[in-house]
């Protein structure tokens, strides 16, 4: 068993649902935001979700999207993301890091060199516009690595292509609540249990479920169902509005 | 036919999970109607009657005789519908989309020419458009957003990022995303996740086929040469594919826009910042910085000005079966200018840089010899950059003088 689904499975023993937060490096600057990511640590949140800006995230919503292109103006760079990744692992330690990225960075850099580099540091990589199919390599040498590949579900996954993501599943899934991109409000997540319970069938790693995630009833209809809410443009949000306080008690009220 | 989508080490799918049904559904659709004859007269049909094809291949006796090199011979684009190549292939994926049963297209434009070309056949065929364009491309493009809204197309400012055209295709994935199970994708050019590339320039590629049977009948043999420009590479692997494998030299003609320099140019071949990437769907060549991210472009011609270029034409080119030259503003607008006066033909600005790389060899070929250049699209839609450009202060004039009589009535 991969490391990350053992984590997931030992902190559930004591916990009902766990928190994933989603931050994107370098957004307003990159001490802003790694002040925010501490912060979120401190907090206790069992995932922090780091996101490293691309000029063309075409599965982001308006504000990751907006937060992403203003990242990209400071230039920040994925070796310097890679040591400051490690300096939080370092001192927050029960924590875990993913990383999150489109694909394009990440192969201009190598991906064998990303791998190498974030061993030991990031517990799993979600890369949003790389399917199954086109990284089969990729996700061999993490797994040699011990960093799981995460894979994506979403509500219209047949049971065909679950059957396909269910035996690549490793660690986690991600399980995205509906279709579009990342931002919009999910309504009705209570629904969101056939779905659930259809993935389920499939699949036998811990569940994440994000996209629209917001609010203190939303991780409570998720629990029970899934192992890990996911929160981004919710945090993102209150970020905008309030700085750290805002996402402090955002993250504070949630569960 | 393409494994996977790749060419080379271009091509692919690089797509969010959401889209893969979707995906998966266009290709097949696509294998089925291509194998299905009543489907391909339809649209042979469609593309005879309303687009107005076969275009003509137009021999250029002044220019030829004024070179003294190579006989000049235009593939007249330009003449279809719309203007512009870019109907051929909306045609294609307009009949596929109600052939999916699919009630709504969306789009990106950069200039506005595929936007148009979307809207019309949108109209004819009875289905929902929304065509995605940057805001900056709408300050510079606007009357192709007012034809797209007398045609019924709901316009989409773009206001994320460089606010061009990739920007607009990010939001059109976006969109995608949300509404596939009613919506098709209609990409504008030869690039994109399997099937795009190939079903572009599959559609495209009745360009070169006209070509091949023109050639024979005009002077009985293949061009030596044949030159298009290069944006995403849809009127490129149009007139090249059915090319590849004779002895006809294929050449490319990238915008060079006003300078070597980072965000100056287009030119995706023969350049620092262009390397291999992975972006918007698929892998081929990207302008891009040293941490991947994509870069500005700039050229004259909206229609070139892009930030990667068609899988295919960077697979054809690392094999030295296409080459690749570019054209900067000053040398297209001249070799505009040129074709204008001494052809009567008014070439778009995009395929004034295909004309500006053939100008630039011909005289120095055999007068035995015999070059096609394709004309993409006709130069209506410059007259405001062209008029800029040739400093003519009576368009000015007559835009001051429009505007006074309007705010007053
Ligand atoms: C007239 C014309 N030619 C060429 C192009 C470039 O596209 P492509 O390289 O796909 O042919 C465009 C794009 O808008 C165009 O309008």
């Amino acid at each position: 068993m991969s490391s990350l689904q053992k984590y997931i499975i030992d902190q559930r023993e004591s916990k009902p649902i766990l928190l994933m937060t989603h931050v994107v490096y370098g957004y307003p600057t990159v001490a802003d935001s790694l002040q925010l990511m501490a912060s979120l640590l401190e907090q206790g949140v069992e995932f922090l979700e780091v996101q490293f800006p691309f000029s063309d995230p075409v599965a982001d919503g308006p504000a990751i999207t907006a937060a992403c292109h203003a990242a990209v103006e400071n230039k920040p760079e994925l070796a310097q993301y890679l040591v400051d990744m490690a300096k939080l692992k370092t001192a927050y330690p029960d924590s875990r890091i993913l990383m999150m990225s489109y694909l394009n960075p990440l192969y201009r850099f190598g991906l064998d060199r990303v791998v190498c580099l974030a061993r030991g540091v990031i517990s799993g990589f979600i890369i949003p516009d790389l399917p199954l199919e086109m990284g089969q390599q990729f996700a061999d040498e993490c797994i040699n690595a011990d960093i799981a590949p995460i894979w994506l579900a979403t509500p219209d996954t047949d049971e065909e292509r679950l059957k396909v993501v269910g035996k690549a599943a490793y660690g986690m899934l991600y399980c995205v609540s509906r279709r579009g991109v990342t931002g919009q409000h999910t309504d009705q997540l209570n629904d969101l249990s056939s779905y659930l319970q259809r993935v389920k069938a499939h699949v036998d790693v811990p569940l994440g479920v994000g996209f629209g995630i917001q609010s203190p009833q939303d991780v409570a209809d998720l629990t029970g169902q899934a192992d890990i809410a996911i929160l981004g443009s919710a945090l993102l949000n209150a970020f905008n509005q309030g700085g750290i306080p805002a996402v402090q008690q955002l993250v504070a009220s949630l569960r | 036919m393409s494994h996977e989508g790749r060419f080379g080490q271009y091509g692919g799918s690089y797509i969010p999970e959401i889209l893969h049904n979707s995906q998966q559904q266009l290709i097949a659709a696509y294998r089925s109607a291509m194998a299905d004859e009543t489907f391909v007269a339809e649209l042979e049909w469609q593309l005879q009657h309303f687009s107005g094809r076969p275009t003509p291949l137009t021999f250029c006796p002044n220019l030829s005789k004024t070179l003294g090199g190579a006989q000049i011979y235009l593939k007249r684009e330009d003449l279809n519908h719309s203007g512009a190549h870019k109907m051929t292939n909306v045609i294609g994926q307009g009949l596929l989309t109600k052939r999916m049963g699919k009630k709504r297209i969306i789009a990106e434009t950069g200039a506005g020419q595929h936007g148009v070309a979307s809207a019309l056949i949108a109209a004819r065929l009875g289905l929902e458009c929304t065509v995605y364009m940057g805001a900056h491309d709408i300050e510079r493009q606007y009357p192709n957003v007012f034809w797209m809204k007398q045609l019924g197309a709901t316009v989409v400012s773009v206001e994320s990022g460089s606010r061009t055209l990739r920007d607009a295709l990010d939001e059109a994935m976006r969109d995608w995303a949300q509404n596939y199970q009613d919506t098709h994708y209609l990409i504008g050019t030869a690039c994109g996740c399997e099937p795009y590339p190939e079903m572009v320039a599959g559609f495209q590629s009745v360009i070169g086929n006209e070509v091949k049977k023109q050639a024979a009948e005009q002077f009985g043999a293949l061009p030596d040469k044949i030159y298009a420009c290069v944006g995403g590479g849809s009127n490129a692997c149009g007139i090249f594919l059915p090319f590849l494998d004779t002895d006809t030299e294929l050449v490319g003609v990238e915008a060079g826009g006003i300078g070597d320099a980072p965000g100056e140019h287009a030119k995706r071949f023969h350049v620092a910042d262009s390397k291999p990437g992975i972006a918007q769907g698929f892998a081929s060549l990207f302008l891009q910085d040293d941490q991947g991210q994509l870069m500005e472009t700039q050229s004259i011609s909206a229609g070139l000005d892009y930030v990667s270029v068609s899988p295919i034409l960077a697979d054809l080119e690392a094999q030295g079966k296409v080459r690749m030259t570019s054209a900067r503003d000053d040398e297209v607008l001249q070799a505009f200018r040129t074709l204008a006066s001494n052809e009567g033909i008014i070439p778009a600005l995009e395929s004034s840089h295909a004309v500006a790389g053939a100008l630039r060899e011909a005289a120095a070929l055999d007068p035995s010899q015999k070059i096609v250049i394709n004309i993409s699209g006709r130069g209506d839609k410059d007259i405001f950059n062209i008029a800029k450009a040739v400093k003519d202060t009576q368009f000015n004039e007559f835009l001051a003088g429009y505007l006074e009589r309007e705010t007053q009535a």
